[in-house]
């Protein structure tokens, strides 16, 4: 295979290095992996973006160092038994997407898509996961989420809050909880602002409930593809069954994999609702004057970009308006923003199997976020939340940490 | 039936040499596990260690990887290697010409843990730097202080200031202020056998930073071009100048991509450069035309940068692989141009009356500017250049295939007709690897007018398909070629690579003259054990008789083309 000739139609989840062998051959280790993008550079401070290699300062952590290492194994220069170390190496990746980022646009080359299909053959090959992430497979299969919960508790947030079961009755939209605010009662918050919020604006809402299993993210990030594909498969089913127009969620993992990774299925059905992100839903419902909130209140925020939101699905602006929409809140932008956004340190499995390294990423963000003299960082992702939060909690920092849904629900409730 | 792969063995250092190492930087910036050391082994532009990585050699493996945090810890480390005698390579992106190791266990000096500007003298206008330190990380210190380091190369992040004061370190704005190696005030290096040696006005105490040259012999002259060979760069200082742009730099109007739609071409197009830089972009009906243009837009005074691309249009601005394909296919950019960076240094009216100066020259020559009247669709897409005039990030957006060689040879502006007719001579020779070994050709090389004009570069790429070593040996067959045409035409020293590292050095001694006698001298007295990048720079004798016989006879076979005499 040359560049010149066409790559087979594979899609992502079928693929396997071999299909990457031009790309893993053709690294040119322009180390853009490691690097925020040139024209954005504002401080040698914040000049780069790979958080392992930030902390790690040799190759094997970078983007590159997983295509050098994809192409050894791939040609056989090398086995797992020669190089037990580099399981960990792949793992301690968040899968923020920044290597991705710069190097698809500078060279056209995929050096997530490589350590996640490292990542895939490892598991395949019975060397991956890392020990860490044995449990949260076999939670997800058996209880369709990665806490280890019984289904009967996924909807004990929901209460006192009069969403429709979708289960039972036709509704328009459907709220897709995700497993993590769903169980961790400490993020019931986000959950239930959520839903006051859509129901506030009048939105038909509804949701599975019970019903609702695991959108599949956090196996297809650490390489366990039958457990994803088999997920994508019965959420599709389930679903499209419901009759929806539209699922919100506000749990970018779910979002991405429910958008944009269940069309990298092969032979699945198409899923048909159109799905939306709570930050995109929610500007849609300010646009057309669906939600006013006149209430006040002062104060300076910073937005932090959860990479599957951001970087991997493209939400950059959807967010950073609804904060300017909320009289009185001010919005300062940290340096690293947007598509060049330090990840909080917790995806991909990290938070799991490195949480040492996961609560030092979250702290040089929580520095990069007092840079900017904000008194709260905003962000709309349960994970962020939680690593953020964590790392905030054993800091003598004076920064809060908010959720976009914090602050609406301040604000409508102000107008109470 | 499954073939089994054979694997590729590393070797290991003695046991004793790891503990020594080990009280050195601590054990946790060791590495000797096999997957960290693959990373350190195929480098870019360097075609050998491709092809030994398809041959299975275990040669082009390091033995061992360490991370020193300072000076005194470099020194150190190469006193060990002293001691045991095992070869050492100072490493930082592994961007090289020429293979980091040797037959025996190596060592390599990774320095990603010596990453600070350790300081920037506004007043003497100059900044000192670790060895990781970028383009990226300086330039924007330097912008918030009112100051710039003059330019930035290929790729604003990926180089390294420290590992450019070999031979590298090519600008968009090397018109006005000068290569790289121009704009060094002092160096500190460890010697490859410890000791460590201080150069310029630092050197004298209290002094600072202000003169590169004395007190007595060029020491930064004679340590220039050393490819690590000299010794190792553990702090640098570097000249600053006026920056006339934002303190802070603006975000980009063209918006931020995601992976949803990364190769959208609106997000590389910024509108306009940075505040006070005007881009002008202009174009010819032949080379001759635009060689006269260019000499006499150099000469007038007028602009900081002052470059011609053909390709490296099609590379830069386009988001893939395809669209550059179907940009050299259809020659959608213009074939003889040039383009201009004005800049406000001096005055808010300097780049009003420059540009009244530019026009007319054109306007002389014969020449057209594009504009939103002739050629917007083309000058439009030229728009990633608004940036990357002054912080060039897309400048690693080359050919997706493998930047295997490259001629670049220094010269008079007339020269370039030189390195055109040479390298179209070498397409017909080998024939072209890919469509974009036409640029050059076909069209413009790379052409930077440096230091008013006195001289250029150019450049001239070939692009193989990495997994294909046939490929590759080819590309390297059009570098021997290269060196050999250059030498043969007497254009200058290849700037950036080949002739001054091995076997170049020793197999083109005309181009020195003889400098290669010289530097194994000077390589005995730096370096009694050969323990630094061993045969980088420069063979001793044992390494010249150990040398392939096969490749002596392909650089002599080149030679022969260009009517040169076989190197015995």
């Amino acid at each position: 295979m040359t560049y010149y000739e066409k790559k087979p139609e594979k899609k992502f989840f079928e693929k396997e290095l071999e299909d990457y062998r031009d790309s893993i051959w053709g690294c040119a280790r322009c180390n853009w992996c490691q690097n925020h993008w040139g024209w954005n550079v504002k401080s040698a401070e914040y000049s780069e973006v790979c958080p392992a290699f930030h902390e790690y300062r040799i190759f094997p952590y970078s983007g590159m160092g997983k295509m050098h290492m994809a192409r050894a194994l791939l040609e056989g220069d090398f086995d797992y038994e020669d190089a037990p170390e580099m399981v960990k190496f792949l793992y301690t990746c968040t899968t923020c997407g920044a290597c991705e980022m710069n190097c698809q646009r500078l060279q056209d080359k995929e050096p997530l898509q490589v350590n996640e299909t490292l990542r895939a053959k490892m598991v395949a090959d019975g060397v991956g996961p890392m020990p860490e992430h044995k449990g949260l497979i076999k939670s997800v299969k058996n209880y369709d989420n990665p806490w280890m919960q019984p289904r009967t508790q996924r909807d004990r947030w929901a209460r006192k809050i009069p969403v429709k079961d979708a289960n039972r009755e036709k509704v328009e939209t459907l709220f897709f909880v995700g497993c993590t605010s769903a169980f961790d009662n400490t993020q019931w918050h986000v959950t239930q602002n959520t839903a006051r919020i859509l129901l506030h604006a009048e939105v038909d809402l509804g949701m599975l409930g019970k019903s609702e299993i695991c959108c599949g993210s956090p196996v297809a990030r650490i390489g366990d593809r039958e457990t994803f594909i088999s997920l994508a498969t019965r959420n599709i089913e389930l679903l499209n069954n419901t009759g929806v127009k539209e699922i919100v969620t506000f749990c970018p993992g779910c979002y991405r994999s429910l958008k944009f990774d269940y069309r990298e299925v092969p032979g699945v059905p198409e899923l048909k609702p159109r799905v939306y992100h709570t930050a995109e839903y929610i500007h849609r419902l300010i646009s057309e004057g669906k939600l006013k909130m006149p209430g006040k209140m002062k104060l300076k925020v910073t937005w932090h970009d959860p990479c599957h939101l951001g970087r991997h699905c493209g939400i950059y602006e959807e967010p950073r308006e609804i904060i300017r929409a909320i009289p009185g809140v001010e919005l300062v932008e940290m340096e690293r923003i947007k598509d060049q956004s330090w990840c909080c340190g917790g995806g991909g499995g990290v938070r799991t199997a490195f949480i040492d390294f996961a609560q030092k990423t979250a702290t040089k963000r929580i520095e990069e976020a007092k840079k900017t003299g904000a008194q709260a960082i905003v962000t709309a992702c349960p994970f962020c939340e939680q690593n953020i939060g964590d790392a905030l909690s054993k800091m003598d920092e004076d920064i809060d940490m908010y959720d976009l849904t914090d602050l609406l629900i301040k604000a409508l409730e102000t107008e109470a | 039936m499954s073939t089994k792969k054979q694997k590729v063995i590393q070797k290991k250092l003695p046991r004793e040499v790891y503990s020594a190492l080990k009280n050195v930087a601590g054990e946790q910036w060791i590495y000797e596990q096999r997957s960290v050391v693959e990373t350190y082994s195929k480098l870019s532009i360097e075609g050998g260690s491709f092809v030994k990585k398809h041959e299975k050699d275990p040669h082009v493996l390091p033995a061992c990887v360490v991370l020193p945090a300072s000076t005194n810890e470099v020194q150190a480390i190469v006193k060990i290697c002293n001691r045991y005698h095992v070869p050492f390579v100072p490493f930082t992106n592994g961007q090289v010409f020429c293979n980091p190791t040797t037959q025996d266990p190596t060592l390599i000096i990774h320095f990603s843990r010596m990453n600070k500007i350790i300081r920037i003298d506004t007043q003497n206008m100059c900044a000192t730097l670790e060895p990781y330190v970028d383009y990226g990380m300086l330039q924007a210190e330097a912008m918030k202080r009112g100051l710039w380091n003059g330019g930035t190369p290929l790729a604003t992040t990926l180089c390294k200031l420290a590992s450019q004061f070999a031979f590298a370190g090519l600008w968009q704005t090397d018109l006005k202020y000068g290569l790289f190696s121009r704009n060094i005030v002092s160096v500190k290096m460890v010697l490859p056998d410890g000791e460590i040696l201080t150069t310029g006005s630092r050197c004298i105490p209290k002094a600072g930073d202000f003169f590169e040259y004395g007190p007595g012999p060029d020491l930064m002259g004679l340590q220039r071009a050393g490819v690590g060979t000299n010794g190792i760069v553990t702090e640098i200082t570097v000249k600053l100048h006026s920056w006339v742009g934002d303190e802070s730099i603006p975000d980009i109007s063209a918006g931020r991509p995601s992976l949803v739609d990364v190769h959208d071409p609106k997000y590389d197009n910024p509108d306009k450069p940075l505040k006070n830089h005007k881009l002008f972009w202009c174009e010819f009906d032949d080379f001759e035309t635009q060689i006269k243009a260019m000499r006499e837009i150099a000469h007038s005074g007028i602009a900081i940068g002052l470059n011609a691309t053909g390709v490296y249009s099609a590379f830069y601005c386009s988001q893939t692989q395809a669209m550059t394909i179907k940009r050299c296919e259809e020659k959608f950019f213009p074939e003889w141009n040039c383009y201009v960076i004005l800049a406000n240094v001096t005055s808010d009216k300097q780049i009003e009356y420059e540009e009244g100066v530019l026009r007319q020259i054109i306007d002389e020559v014969g020449g057209r500017f594009l504009s939103e009247s002739y050629k917007p669709e083309v000058l439009e897409a030229l728009k990633p250049w608004n940036y990357d005039c002054i912080r060039h990030s897309t400048g690693y957006r080359m050919n997706r295939k493998f930047y295997a060689n490259a001629w670049l040879p220094v010269g008079p502006i007339d020269s370039a007709v030189t390195t055109q007719r040479e390298w179209k001579k070498a397409l017909d020779t080998f024939g072209e690897l890919d469509i974009t070994d036409r640029g050059g050709a076909e069209d413009t090389p790379f052409i930077y007018a440096l230091q008013r004009g006195h001289f250029c570069l150019f450049e001239t790429d070939n692009y193989p398909d990495p997994t294909l070593p046939d490929e590759i040996k080819k590309a390297q067959g059009f570098g021997i070629y290269g060196a050999a045409a250059v030498v043969k035409n007497s254009l200058g020293p290849m700037l950036m690579a080949f002739l001054n590292v091995e076997p170049f050095t020793t197999m083109f001694p005309e181009a020195g003259p003889d400098s290669h006698l010289f530097m194994r001298k000077i390589r005995k007295v730096f370096d009694p054990n050969s323990v630094a990048a061993p045969g980088r720079q420069v063979f001793t004798e044992q390494e010249w008789q150990q040398f392939p016989e096969a490749v002596k006879n392909i650089v002599n076979k080149m030679r022969e083309m260009n009517d040169m005499p076989a190197v015995e």
